[in-house]
């Protein structure tokens, strides 16, 4: 009999090492579509939601039927802070102004957020400034991936909302490949927005539970939609996702169909090559299944290594991309990655099932015909 | 011996390891045909707006160049301003705004157009009903309005208000970014502002002069060609790196497979190609057999990535129709091109493999 310990079928998948090298680049090249894409979009809900996951509120006020920041308009009327304050649980109460704009100096623009809000506290700006300080009157700061765009130092003019304002510290995190932040005193933006207020973060007493608090806002208060930091955050995550969606499925699909085809025809051709060897096993006795099992342990090993290298290849894509445009971050997440091996587990099994029936179907005898 | 077509044999041997190899090279073509499709479909639906709305000129908030990001704030008076001129023949506010709905568990996120009824600036086309007259009434994009099984008579909350269908918008979804339609007045109650606008549409004969008389003004004027060009600079620069980096890996993932199904058929042979060389074949012979068989490969996938790609558009476009895929000649081309780098990079591995083969192999028993 043959012994289980025979690795028959990496041997046979190893022995040609050129041929494993080609399935499973092809298979990872394949998986790399799927993950890179999925990582650039995970990457995207990171930058997204980097304001509100360093933000110290427990809360967030917004609009009645607003629950992003992202590609929102939420307009609050300034009495709003005020109610906020008066409510039972609330430590403070921070209202922002908040817009999309242009910030441009010279030739060179950068889309951005740009967010007013009060120095003083410093509850709703930045939380760590890389260089300079926070703004005054007529003084902004800037994202240090904009600041670089837009070739923006400290003590540079850059211009927003139509007005001049003096570049006076850069902070990190929050520009994507899409837009930017920046903040302005939000004296700044009222006089030239109005004084409607967009958002109010808040802060709960110590010992109160911020779900709690948010329930008991969302009872007090009329005209607003009132979540708290962790809800706020994973709207924005899913607006990206369901965004993204449909353009996912697509890329997606034909990332599997094509690491489909890899796996098909690598297990194809070496099951054919193999078809002597088989036939011997089941001369000396071992049952179709063992076979069976062979193929599907090329496929496992073929999908386990090009899953691995995939990773490992988006990784360090995913470096590179970061350093030569830092504005695009990808996200490679276990999540994504687990998701993508069960997939294409699947995926080889499928590319498995035509090598299967050739090997229920070897003829043992054929083991001691002569070769032609 | 040179009248052996030997490649082709050699390749045409496995009919299933060949249809296998062609259908993974065609895929991975169609993948690089599909994204050069959407590519150029952005960068029509980034002038979906200018191309539609009729304006000559736009003035803009200043330093904003382009609709794209909805950016632009002006006063509402800067419309009274653009009349005044002699040569305008008319101008229209419109206010816009992205927001988020909530549409069937999932979120949507509209650019909001609103114009003043009976102005330009509005819904351009009707698929059904009519253009918004109230504050309250709204016509989404006919894609958006079917997915969401929203007809006329339903509504829809924006923002905290609830809009009611009048009619529904054709021709009116952009990259990932469907219109709606509502009043001007509308957009200032979701924005909370009045008297504000964001852009101004101007209908003229003589455009230049009356752009260069609008900016002795002060004001931030763009013709549409301008304005046009500056949206697709905005769309292809968010999503220019992510569809570079897809292509580079549609183009990995064909080489390879163009490689491992050229590779596999010498291996499978390597009996056939010593005796080729223990009668005298030159190395060069033996690239030149590999080279035949990853360019037949190769040709064959483009075909393959073709047919691949007109039934996949067909597919994409009656499943999700929001995505604009174009074909153009400069697509097939450089379709093609890739298809033929993809075959020359890919022959190295078989050749080297061939170049490796001994003569000797030719009178051992096949394994």
């Amino acid at each position: 009999m043959i012994s289980r310990r025979v690795p028959l079928a990496r041997r046979a998948l190893f022995q040609d090492r050129r041929r494993a090298g080609l399935t499973t680049a092809g298979v990872a090249a394949a998986l790399l579509l799927v993950l890179l894409l999925q990582g650039i979009f995970d990457g995207a809900m990171r930058q997204v939601t980097a304001y509100l996951r360093s933000s110290p509120a427990d809360v967030v006020v917004s609009q009645e039927g607003v629950r992003t920041m992202h590609m929102s308009v939420s307009a609050l009327a300034p009495d709003t802070v005020t109610a906020v304050e008066r409510v039972d649980g609330v430590a403070w109460a921070e209202p922002i102004r908040y817009t999309t704009t242009v910030l441009a100096r010279g030739e060179r623009q950068q889309l951005s957020y740009v967010i007013g809000y009060d120095p003083a506290t410093g509850r709703a700006g930045p939380r760590h400034l890389v260089t300079g300080r926070a703004p005054r009157a007529g003084e902004i700061v800037l994202e240090e991936i904009a600041a670089d765009r837009l070739d923006a130092h400290i003590g540079e003019q850059v211009t927003v909302l139509g007005d001049q304002f003096r570049v006076t510290g850069t902070f990190r995190g929050g520009t994507s490949i899409a837009n930017s932040m920046a903040f302005i005193t939000t004296d700044d933006f009222a006089a030239r927005r109005g004084d409607t207020v967009a958002y109010i973060l808040v802060g709960a007493r110590p010992g109160t539970d911020p779900a709690q608090l948010a329930r008991r806002l969302a009872g007090e208060l009329t005209g607003v939609t009132v979540q708290t930091r962790q809800q706020f955050a994973a709207e924005e995550a899913s607006l990206v996702q369901d965004m993204s969606a449909d353009l996912m499925r697509i890329m997606t699909l034909v990332g599997f169909l094509i690491a489909l085809a890899v796996i098909a025809l690598t297990l194809f051709a070496l099951t054919m090559a193999k078809l002597r060897e088989h036939a011997v096993v089941k001369a000396m006795g071992g049952p179709t299944g063992r076979l069976a099992r062979v193929v599907l342990a090329q496929a496992a090993w073929s999908v386990g290594l090009a899953v691995a290298i995939a990773t490992v290849l988006a990784v360090g894509l995913g470096n590179l991309v970061e350093r030569i445009s830092p504005a695009v971050a990808i996200a490679i997440e276990p999540a994504s990655v687990a998701r993508v091996a069960l997939v294409t587990l699947v995926v080889g099994a499928l590319g498995a099932i035509v090598p299967l029936r050739r090997v229920a179907g070897v003829d043992p005898a054929s083991a001691f015909r002569r070769a032609s | 011996m040179r009248s052996v077509p030997l490649g082709r044999r050699n390749l045409l041997a496995d009919h299933r390891r060949l249809a296998a190899g062609v259908v993974g090279v065609g895929l991975a073509v169609m993948l690089i045909l599909l994204l050069d499709g959407m590519w150029a479909g952005l960068r029509d639906q980034a002038t979906l707006y200018t191309d539609r709305a009729g304006a000559d000129l736009y003035v803009l908030q200043p330093g904003v160049r382009d609709l794209t990001a909805g950016t632009s704030t002006l006063p509402l008076s800067t419309v009274d301003t653009v009349r005044a001129d002699p040569e305008v023949t008319w101008a229209a506010p419109v206010r816009s705004a992205y927001v988020v709905l909530e549409l069937h568990g999932s979120k949507v996120a509209p650019q909001v157009i609103g114009s003043v009824p009976a102005q330009r600036g509005g819904v351009w086309s009707l698929a059904a009903g009519r253009a918004p007259v109230a504050d309250d009434e709204i016509v989404p994009d006919q894609i958006l309005a079917d997915r969401h099984g929203l007809g006329i008579g339903d509504s829809i909350e924006v923002a905290g208000r609830r809009f009611r269908v009048v009619g529904l918008a054709d021709h009116s979804y952009g990259f990932m970014i469907p219109y709606v339609f509502v009043t001007h007045a509308a957009v200032d109650q979701v924005a909370g502002t009045q008297g504000k606008t964001s852009v101004v549409l101007v209908g003229t004969d003589q455009p230049t002069a009356v752009g260069q008389r609008l900016r002795h003004q002060g004001l931030n004027v763009l013709t549409r060609e301008q304005v046009a060009a500056n949206n697709v600079h905005v769309a292809t620069g968010i999503f220019g790196s992510p569809m570079r980096m897809m292509v580079g890996v549609g183009f990995a993932a064909g080489t390879l497979v163009i490689a491992l199904t050229a590779y596999t058929a010498i291996v499978e042979r390597r009996r056939e190609y010593g005796i080729v060389k223990a009668m005298g074949a030159t190395g060069r012979r033996l690239v030149g057999l590999a080279m035949t068989q990853t360019l037949a490969l190769a040709g064959l996938g483009l075909v393959a990535g073709g047919l691949f790609f007109v039934a996949g558009r067909a597919v994409l476009v009656a499943s999700r129709p929001q995505f604009t895929v174009v074909l153009t000649t400069g697509s097939l081309g450089r379709a093609a091109l890739a298809a033929t780098v993809m075959a020359l990079v890919a022959a190295v591995i078989p050749a080297s493999r061939l170049a490796s083969v001994e003569p000797a192999a030719a009178y051992r028993s096949a394994p």
